[in-house]
Protein backbone atom coordinates (compact mmCIF):
# COMPACT_ATOMS: atom_id res chain seq x y z
CA UNK A 1 0.00 0.00 0.00
CA UNK A 2 2.60 2.88 0.85
CA UNK A 3 5.88 1.23 -0.10
CA UNK A 4 5.26 1.85 -3.69
CA UNK A 5 8.13 3.98 -5.09
CA UNK A 6 6.70 7.03 -7.16
CA UNK A 7 10.19 7.71 -8.58
CA UNK A 8 11.20 4.48 -10.09
CA UNK A 9 12.22 4.74 -13.77
CA UNK A 10 12.28 8.37 -13.39
CA UNK A 11 16.01 8.28 -11.60
CA UNK A 12 18.16 8.59 -14.81
CA UNK A 13 15.92 11.60 -15.73
CA UNK A 14 15.83 13.58 -12.28
CA UNK A 15 20.20 12.93 -12.34
CA UNK A 16 20.17 14.22 -15.48
CA UNK A 17 18.12 17.36 -13.88
CA UNK A 18 19.76 17.77 -10.65
CA UNK A 19 23.40 17.41 -12.54
CA UNK A 20 21.75 20.48 -15.13
CA UNK A 21 20.65 22.39 -12.15
CA UNK A 22 24.50 22.03 -10.22
CA UNK A 23 26.24 23.49 -13.26
CA UNK A 24 24.00 26.18 -13.99
CA UNK A 25 23.46 27.35 -10.26
CA UNK A 26 27.51 27.12 -10.07
CA UNK A 27 27.63 28.93 -13.49
CA UNK A 28 25.23 31.34 -13.08
CA UNK A 29 23.65 31.34 -9.47
CA UNK A 30 20.74 29.92 -7.36
CA UNK A 31 18.30 32.62 -8.75
CA UNK A 32 18.35 30.80 -12.37
CA UNK A 33 18.20 27.32 -10.10
CA UNK A 34 15.01 28.27 -8.81
CA UNK A 35 13.64 29.16 -11.45
CA UNK A 36 14.25 25.64 -13.19
CA UNK A 37 12.41 24.33 -10.15
CA UNK A 38 9.01 25.29 -12.13
CA UNK A 39 9.21 23.35 -15.20
CA UNK A 40 11.04 20.56 -13.29
CA UNK A 41 8.17 20.20 -10.84
CA UNK A 42 5.70 20.25 -13.55
CA UNK A 43 7.48 17.30 -15.69
CA UNK A 44 6.85 15.17 -12.10
CA UNK A 45 3.69 16.97 -11.71
CA UNK A 46 2.57 15.81 -15.20
CA UNK A 47 4.36 12.23 -14.65
CA UNK A 48 3.63 11.09 -11.35
CA UNK A 49 0.65 10.41 -11.28
CA UNK A 50 0.56 7.91 -8.24
CA UNK A 51 2.30 10.94 -6.00
CA UNK A 52 -0.08 13.80 -7.56
CA UNK A 53 -3.36 11.14 -5.92
CA UNK A 54 -1.57 11.13 -2.69
CA UNK A 55 -0.35 15.00 -2.51
CA UNK A 56 -4.46 15.78 -3.44
CA UNK A 57 -5.43 13.16 -0.75
CA UNK A 58 -3.29 14.55 1.95
CA UNK A 59 -3.71 18.25 1.38
CA UNK A 60 -7.90 17.38 1.49
CA UNK A 61 -7.46 16.74 4.63
CA UNK A 62 -5.37 19.29 5.28
CA UNK A 63 -6.60 22.00 3.68
CA UNK A 64 -9.47 24.28 4.45
CA UNK A 65 -11.10 24.15 1.11
CA UNK A 66 -11.04 21.58 -1.50
CA UNK A 67 -7.47 21.51 -3.62
CA UNK A 68 -7.05 22.11 -6.53
CA UNK A 69 -3.67 21.27 -9.22
CA UNK A 70 -2.54 24.75 -8.08
CA UNK A 71 -1.74 23.10 -4.77
CA UNK A 72 -0.66 20.04 -5.57
CA UNK A 73 2.08 22.13 -7.77
CA UNK A 74 2.46 23.90 -4.76
CA UNK A 75 3.05 20.96 -2.70
CA UNK A 76 5.67 19.02 -5.52
CA UNK A 77 7.81 22.65 -5.80
CA UNK A 78 7.97 22.98 -2.46
CA UNK A 79 9.68 19.19 -2.16
CA UNK A 80 11.75 20.22 -5.33
CA UNK A 81 12.86 23.15 -3.47
CA UNK A 82 13.76 21.54 -0.24
CA UNK A 83 16.21 19.28 -2.34
CA UNK A 84 17.38 22.35 -3.99
CA UNK A 85 18.27 23.80 -0.71
CA UNK A 86 19.54 20.75 0.33
CA UNK A 87 22.28 20.64 -2.25
CA UNK A 88 23.17 24.71 -1.38
CA UNK A 89 23.24 23.87 1.86
CA UNK A 90 26.09 20.96 0.77
CA UNK A 91 27.88 23.38 -1.11
CA UNK A 92 28.66 25.42 1.72
CA UNK A 93 25.77 28.41 0.45
CA UNK A 94 24.62 29.16 3.85
CA UNK A 95 24.51 32.40 3.53
CA UNK A 96 22.07 32.36 1.40
CA UNK A 97 19.95 31.59 3.93
CA UNK A 98 17.64 33.38 6.51
CA UNK A 99 16.55 31.12 9.36
CA UNK A 100 15.10 31.89 12.77
CA UNK A 101 15.08 30.30 15.53
CA UNK A 102 11.74 29.24 18.42
CA UNK A 103 12.93 27.04 21.73
CA UNK A 104 16.33 26.57 20.79
CA UNK A 105 16.81 27.52 25.03
CA UNK A 106 15.80 23.90 25.05
CA UNK A 107 18.63 22.76 23.51
CA UNK A 108 20.92 25.23 25.23
CA UNK A 109 19.42 23.64 28.80
CA UNK A 110 20.38 20.23 27.53
CA UNK A 111 24.01 21.34 26.73
CA UNK A 112 24.67 23.20 29.60
CA UNK A 113 23.53 20.15 31.81
CA UNK A 114 25.63 17.64 29.97
CA UNK A 115 22.58 15.75 29.05
CA UNK A 116 22.07 13.84 25.87
CA UNK A 117 18.67 14.15 23.77
CA UNK A 118 17.00 12.31 21.37
CA UNK A 119 15.41 14.70 18.71
CA UNK A 120 12.73 13.71 16.90
CA UNK A 121 11.26 15.05 13.58
CA UNK A 122 9.55 14.25 10.11
CA UNK A 123 9.75 14.04 6.38
CA UNK A 124 8.94 17.55 7.27
CA UNK A 125 10.68 20.32 5.76
CA UNK A 126 14.28 20.41 5.67
CA UNK A 127 16.38 18.51 7.62
CA UNK A 128 19.78 19.71 6.82
CA UNK A 129 19.16 23.17 8.09
CA UNK A 130 17.66 21.26 11.40
CA UNK A 131 20.62 19.57 11.40
CA UNK A 132 23.09 22.61 10.66
CA UNK A 133 21.56 24.54 13.67
CA UNK A 134 21.89 22.27 15.95
CA UNK A 135 25.28 21.62 15.64
CA UNK A 136 25.84 25.52 15.16
CA UNK A 137 23.74 25.70 18.80
CA UNK A 138 25.65 22.71 20.11
CA UNK A 139 29.11 22.05 20.99
CA UNK A 140 28.06 18.36 21.15
CA UNK A 141 27.54 16.07 17.95
CA UNK A 142 24.42 15.71 16.90
CA UNK A 143 24.15 11.77 15.17
CA UNK A 144 21.31 11.07 13.04
CA UNK A 145 19.42 7.78 13.13
CA UNK A 146 18.87 6.62 9.44
CA UNK A 147 17.35 3.53 7.31
CA UNK A 148 19.92 2.58 4.56
CA UNK A 149 17.31 2.80 2.25
CA UNK A 150 16.94 6.73 2.94
CA UNK A 151 20.71 7.16 1.80
CA UNK A 152 19.51 7.17 -1.78
CA UNK A 153 21.33 9.12 -4.56
CA UNK A 154 20.66 11.92 -3.90
CA UNK A 155 22.42 11.73 -0.78
CA UNK A 156 25.58 9.77 -2.15
CA UNK A 157 25.48 13.20 -4.65
CA UNK A 158 25.56 15.43 -1.56
CA UNK A 159 27.96 13.42 0.16
CA UNK A 160 30.11 14.01 -3.26
CA UNK A 161 29.94 17.63 -2.69
CA UNK A 162 30.56 17.61 0.42
CA UNK A 163 32.99 15.05 2.82
CA UNK A 164 31.19 15.88 5.82
CA UNK A 165 27.78 15.62 5.06
CA UNK A 166 26.69 12.38 6.38
CA UNK A 167 29.87 11.77 8.66
CA UNK A 168 27.34 11.51 11.79
CA UNK A 169 24.76 9.05 10.49
CA UNK A 170 24.29 5.70 12.43
CA UNK A 171 22.57 3.73 9.69
CA UNK A 172 19.57 1.71 11.48
CA UNK A 173 19.49 -2.42 10.80
CA UNK A 174 22.44 -3.78 12.40
CA UNK A 175 22.47 -5.13 15.91
CA UNK A 176 24.57 -2.08 16.85
CA UNK A 177 22.97 0.44 15.73
CA UNK A 178 21.10 1.25 18.92
CA UNK A 179 23.90 0.49 21.21
CA UNK A 180 25.68 2.93 19.26
CA UNK A 181 22.70 5.32 19.96
CA UNK A 182 22.66 4.60 23.54
CA UNK A 183 26.12 5.43 23.89
CA UNK A 184 26.08 8.65 21.91
CA UNK A 185 23.73 9.93 24.41
CA UNK A 186 25.80 8.48 27.71
CA UNK A 187 28.30 10.44 26.16
CA UNK A 188 26.24 13.78 26.13
CA UNK A 189 25.10 14.24 22.42
CA UNK A 190 22.00 13.98 20.71
CA UNK A 191 20.40 11.33 18.32
CA UNK A 192 17.92 12.43 16.07
CA UNK A 193 15.47 10.13 13.97
CA UNK A 194 12.44 10.92 11.61
CA UNK A 195 9.38 9.36 13.54
CA UNK A 196 6.50 9.51 11.02
CA UNK A 197 7.50 6.72 8.50
CA UNK A 198 9.68 3.44 8.76
CA UNK A 199 10.19 0.84 5.99
CA UNK A 200 9.09 -2.03 8.18
CA UNK A 201 5.00 -2.00 8.27
CA UNK A 202 4.64 -4.07 10.89
CA UNK A 203 6.40 -2.36 13.60
CA UNK A 204 3.78 0.69 13.06
CA UNK A 205 0.68 1.67 14.66
CA UNK A 206 -2.28 3.21 13.53
CA UNK A 207 -3.15 6.27 15.39
CA UNK A 208 -5.68 8.99 14.61
CA UNK A 209 -3.79 11.59 12.04
CA UNK A 210 -5.82 14.82 10.18
CA UNK A 211 -9.15 13.28 10.37
CA UNK A 212 -8.71 9.44 9.50
CA UNK A 213 -6.30 6.52 10.92
CA UNK A 214 -2.84 6.38 9.25
CA UNK A 215 0.16 4.21 10.32
CA UNK A 216 3.37 5.28 12.92
CA UNK A 217 6.53 3.77 13.68
CA UNK A 218 6.58 2.28 17.01
CA UNK A 219 10.35 2.06 17.07
CA UNK A 220 10.97 5.88 18.00
CA UNK A 221 8.86 5.78 21.27
CA UNK A 222 10.15 2.09 21.73
CA UNK A 223 13.94 3.72 21.68
CA UNK A 224 13.07 6.74 23.67
CA UNK A 225 12.04 4.81 26.55
CA UNK A 226 14.46 2.33 26.76
CA UNK A 227 17.27 5.47 26.75
CA UNK A 228 15.48 7.32 29.47
CA UNK A 229 16.61 9.69 27.74
CA UNK A 230 14.73 13.91 27.28
CA UNK A 231 13.14 13.98 23.98
CA UNK A 232 12.65 17.17 22.15
CA UNK A 233 10.89 17.22 18.77
CA UNK A 234 12.21 19.47 16.06
CA UNK A 235 11.10 20.58 13.04
CA UNK A 236 13.12 22.63 9.86
CA UNK A 237 9.73 24.67 8.38
CA UNK A 238 10.04 26.09 5.19
CA UNK A 239 8.43 29.71 5.48
CA UNK A 240 9.43 31.27 1.94
CA UNK A 241 12.33 30.25 -0.42
CA UNK A 242 15.87 30.47 1.63
CA UNK A 243 13.71 30.96 5.04
CA UNK A 244 12.86 28.82 7.56
CA UNK A 245 12.00 28.36 11.09
CA UNK A 246 13.53 25.96 13.22
CA UNK A 247 11.83 25.02 16.03
CA UNK A 248 12.32 23.08 19.30
CA UNK A 249 10.02 21.49 21.19
CA UNK A 250 9.87 19.46 24.30
CA UNK A 251 8.07 16.41 23.66
CA UNK A 252 8.62 14.38 26.96
CA UNK A 253 11.29 14.87 29.89
CA UNK A 254 11.66 10.98 30.25
CA UNK A 255 9.15 8.98 28.21
CA UNK A 256 8.66 5.87 31.03
CA UNK A 257 6.16 2.99 29.75
CA UNK A 258 4.47 1.46 33.01
CA UNK A 259 5.31 -2.18 32.53
CA UNK A 260 1.35 -3.14 33.66
CA UNK A 261 0.37 -0.90 30.52
CA UNK A 262 3.16 -0.77 28.19
CA UNK A 263 1.23 -1.41 25.46
CA UNK A 264 -1.02 1.38 25.81
CA UNK A 265 0.91 4.00 27.06
CA UNK A 266 3.19 3.36 23.49
CA UNK A 267 0.56 3.64 21.38
CA UNK A 268 -0.32 7.25 23.43
CA UNK A 269 2.84 7.94 22.52
CA UNK A 270 2.95 7.73 19.32
CA UNK A 271 -0.52 9.27 18.62
CA UNK A 272 0.36 11.86 20.89
CA UNK A 273 3.35 12.35 17.88
CA UNK A 274 1.03 12.14 15.11
CA UNK A 275 -0.95 15.01 17.03
CA UNK A 276 1.91 17.31 17.56
CA UNK A 277 2.96 16.30 13.68
CA UNK A 278 -0.92 17.38 12.47
CA UNK A 279 -0.52 20.43 14.39
CA UNK A 280 2.28 21.78 12.53
CA UNK A 281 0.94 20.44 9.08
CA UNK A 282 -2.16 22.31 9.61
CA UNK A 283 -0.29 25.23 9.82
CA UNK A 284 2.23 24.47 7.17
CA UNK A 285 0.71 21.91 5.08
CA UNK A 286 2.86 22.19 2.09
CA UNK A 287 6.16 21.28 4.41
CA UNK A 288 5.35 17.43 4.72
CA UNK A 289 6.52 15.43 2.05
CA UNK A 290 4.74 12.23 2.05
CA UNK A 291 3.77 11.27 -1.57
CA UNK A 292 1.95 7.65 -0.35
CA UNK A 293 -1.91 7.60 0.98
CA UNK A 294 -1.02 6.84 4.31
CA UNK A 295 -4.95 6.40 5.34
CA UNK A 296 -6.40 3.35 5.75
CA UNK A 297 -9.97 4.27 7.33
CA UNK A 298 -12.50 2.78 5.49
CA UNK A 299 -15.50 1.51 7.54
CA UNK A 300 -13.81 -2.38 7.32
CA UNK A 301 -10.50 -1.53 8.42
CA UNK A 302 -9.98 -2.69 11.96
CA UNK A 303 -7.23 -1.67 14.58
CA UNK A 304 -4.39 -3.46 14.23
CA UNK A 305 -5.77 -6.77 15.73
CA UNK A 306 -2.13 -7.66 17.05
CA UNK A 307 -0.23 -5.06 19.39
CA UNK A 308 3.06 -5.19 17.13
CA UNK A 309 5.14 -4.86 20.63
CA UNK A 310 3.72 -8.35 21.22
CA UNK A 311 5.04 -10.47 18.36
CA UNK A 312 4.76 -13.89 17.45
CA UNK A 313 6.90 -16.01 15.60
CA UNK A 314 6.99 -17.09 12.27
CA UNK A 315 5.18 -14.02 10.80
CA UNK A 316 5.40 -13.20 6.92
CA UNK A 317 7.92 -10.95 5.60
CA UNK A 318 11.35 -10.22 5.52
CA UNK A 319 13.53 -8.59 8.50
CA UNK A 320 13.99 -4.67 8.75
CA UNK A 321 17.49 -4.72 7.48
CA UNK A 322 16.40 -6.14 4.21
CA UNK A 323 12.55 -4.14 4.02
CA UNK A 324 12.91 -1.90 0.97
CA UNK A 325 11.07 1.50 1.26
CA UNK A 326 12.14 2.14 -2.37
CA UNK A 327 15.90 3.40 -3.79
CA UNK A 328 14.50 7.00 -4.68
CA UNK A 329 16.32 9.56 -1.96
CA UNK A 330 12.85 11.67 -3.23
CA UNK A 331 10.30 9.32 -1.77
CA UNK A 332 12.46 9.29 1.63
CA UNK A 333 13.06 13.34 2.45
CA UNK B 1 5.87 -25.59 13.52
CA UNK B 2 9.28 -27.58 12.83
CA UNK B 3 10.29 -29.98 15.57
CA UNK B 4 13.72 -30.80 15.00
CA UNK B 5 15.16 -27.98 16.71
CA UNK B 6 18.41 -28.11 18.98
CA UNK B 7 18.23 -28.92 22.13
CA UNK B 8 18.64 -25.98 24.25
CA UNK B 9 21.09 -26.14 27.04
CA UNK B 10 20.51 -25.12 30.74
CA UNK B 11 21.98 -21.79 29.80
CA UNK B 12 20.70 -20.83 26.62
CA UNK B 13 16.84 -21.86 28.38
CA UNK B 14 17.80 -19.23 31.03
CA UNK B 15 18.54 -16.84 28.10
CA UNK B 16 15.79 -17.71 26.12
CA UNK B 17 13.71 -16.96 29.14
CA UNK B 18 14.92 -13.82 29.55
CA UNK B 19 15.10 -13.04 25.98
CA UNK B 20 11.45 -13.60 25.93
CA UNK B 21 10.52 -11.69 28.96
CA UNK B 22 12.92 -8.52 28.04
CA UNK B 23 11.49 -8.21 24.48
CA UNK B 24 7.80 -8.77 25.06
CA UNK B 25 7.31 -11.97 22.83
CA UNK B 26 4.14 -14.18 22.55
CA UNK B 27 6.16 -17.65 22.41
CA UNK B 28 7.47 -20.22 24.92
CA UNK B 29 11.26 -19.43 25.43
CA UNK B 30 11.97 -23.28 24.86
CA UNK B 31 10.71 -23.01 21.18
CA UNK B 32 13.76 -21.17 20.59
CA UNK B 33 15.96 -23.24 18.54
CA UNK B 34 19.53 -21.88 19.50
CA UNK B 35 20.96 -22.02 16.05
CA UNK B 36 18.24 -20.08 14.64
CA UNK B 37 19.56 -16.53 13.55
CA UNK B 38 17.86 -13.72 15.97
CA UNK B 39 17.79 -11.40 13.20
CA UNK B 40 15.80 -12.37 10.48
CA UNK B 41 12.52 -13.74 9.17
CA UNK B 42 11.76 -16.66 11.97
CA UNK B 43 12.13 -14.38 14.88
CA UNK B 44 12.72 -11.22 13.66
CA UNK B 45 14.69 -8.72 15.77
CA UNK B 46 15.71 -5.08 15.08
CA UNK B 47 17.88 -2.91 16.27
CA UNK B 48 15.78 -1.79 19.07
CA UNK B 49 15.39 -5.01 20.27
CA UNK B 50 18.95 -5.93 19.90
CA UNK B 51 19.77 -2.53 22.47
CA UNK B 52 16.73 -3.79 24.84
CA UNK B 53 18.38 -7.23 24.87
CA UNK B 54 22.28 -5.93 25.63
CA UNK B 55 20.47 -3.74 28.29
CA UNK B 56 19.10 -6.93 30.05
CA UNK B 57 21.83 -9.44 29.65
CA UNK B 58 24.10 -6.37 31.35
CA UNK B 59 21.86 -6.47 34.01
CA UNK B 60 21.79 -10.13 34.68
CA UNK B 61 25.12 -11.45 33.71
CA UNK B 62 27.28 -7.64 34.26
CA UNK B 63 27.91 -8.50 30.80
CA UNK B 64 28.87 -5.33 28.90
CA UNK B 65 28.02 -5.43 24.65
CA UNK B 66 29.54 -2.39 22.72
CA UNK B 67 28.98 -0.91 19.56
CA UNK B 68 32.30 -0.64 18.29
CA UNK B 69 32.74 -4.47 19.14
CA UNK B 70 33.74 -6.29 15.79
CA UNK B 71 32.13 -9.13 16.72
CA UNK B 72 28.71 -8.13 17.11
CA UNK B 73 27.35 -10.02 14.13
CA UNK B 74 28.77 -13.18 15.36
CA UNK B 75 27.56 -12.17 19.24
CA UNK B 76 24.22 -11.51 18.03
CA UNK B 77 24.03 -13.88 15.53
CA UNK B 78 21.90 -16.90 17.62
CA UNK B 79 20.83 -17.71 20.88
CA UNK B 80 23.69 -20.13 21.48
CA UNK B 81 26.31 -17.73 19.98
CA UNK B 82 24.84 -15.09 22.74
CA UNK B 83 25.21 -17.80 25.48
CA UNK B 84 28.54 -18.37 24.95
CA UNK B 85 29.73 -14.99 24.38
CA UNK B 86 28.16 -14.57 28.54
CA UNK B 87 29.51 -17.42 29.57
CA UNK B 88 32.80 -15.84 28.43
CA UNK B 89 32.13 -13.22 29.83
CA UNK B 90 29.97 -13.26 32.74
CA UNK B 91 30.59 -11.41 36.13
CA UNK B 92 27.81 -12.56 37.92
Amino acid sequence: MTSQNWTVGRERGSRFAIRLMIWLTEAFGSPLGRALLYPITLYFLLTCRRARRASRRYLARVLSSRPGTRDVFRHFLSFASVLYERWLIACGREDEFEISLKGVGYLRALVAAKRGALLLGAHFGNFDVLRLIAERECPVPVRMLMFPVELGPFSAALRQRNSQFLRNVIAIGTPESMLAAREAIARGEFVAMLADRSPDERRMLRVPFLGGFASFPIGPMKLAAILDAPVLLCFAIRTEPGRYEVRFEPFADRLFLRPASRATDLEERVAYFAQCLEAVCRTYPFNWFNFHDIWDDGPSAPKAPVHPDRRTRGRPGAALADRELGSGELVSR
Amino acid sequence: MPTAIDHQTAEEAELARLLVETLHLDIPPESIDPVMPLFGDELGLDSIDALELALAISRAYGVEIKSDDARNKEIFASLRSLAGYIAEHRTR
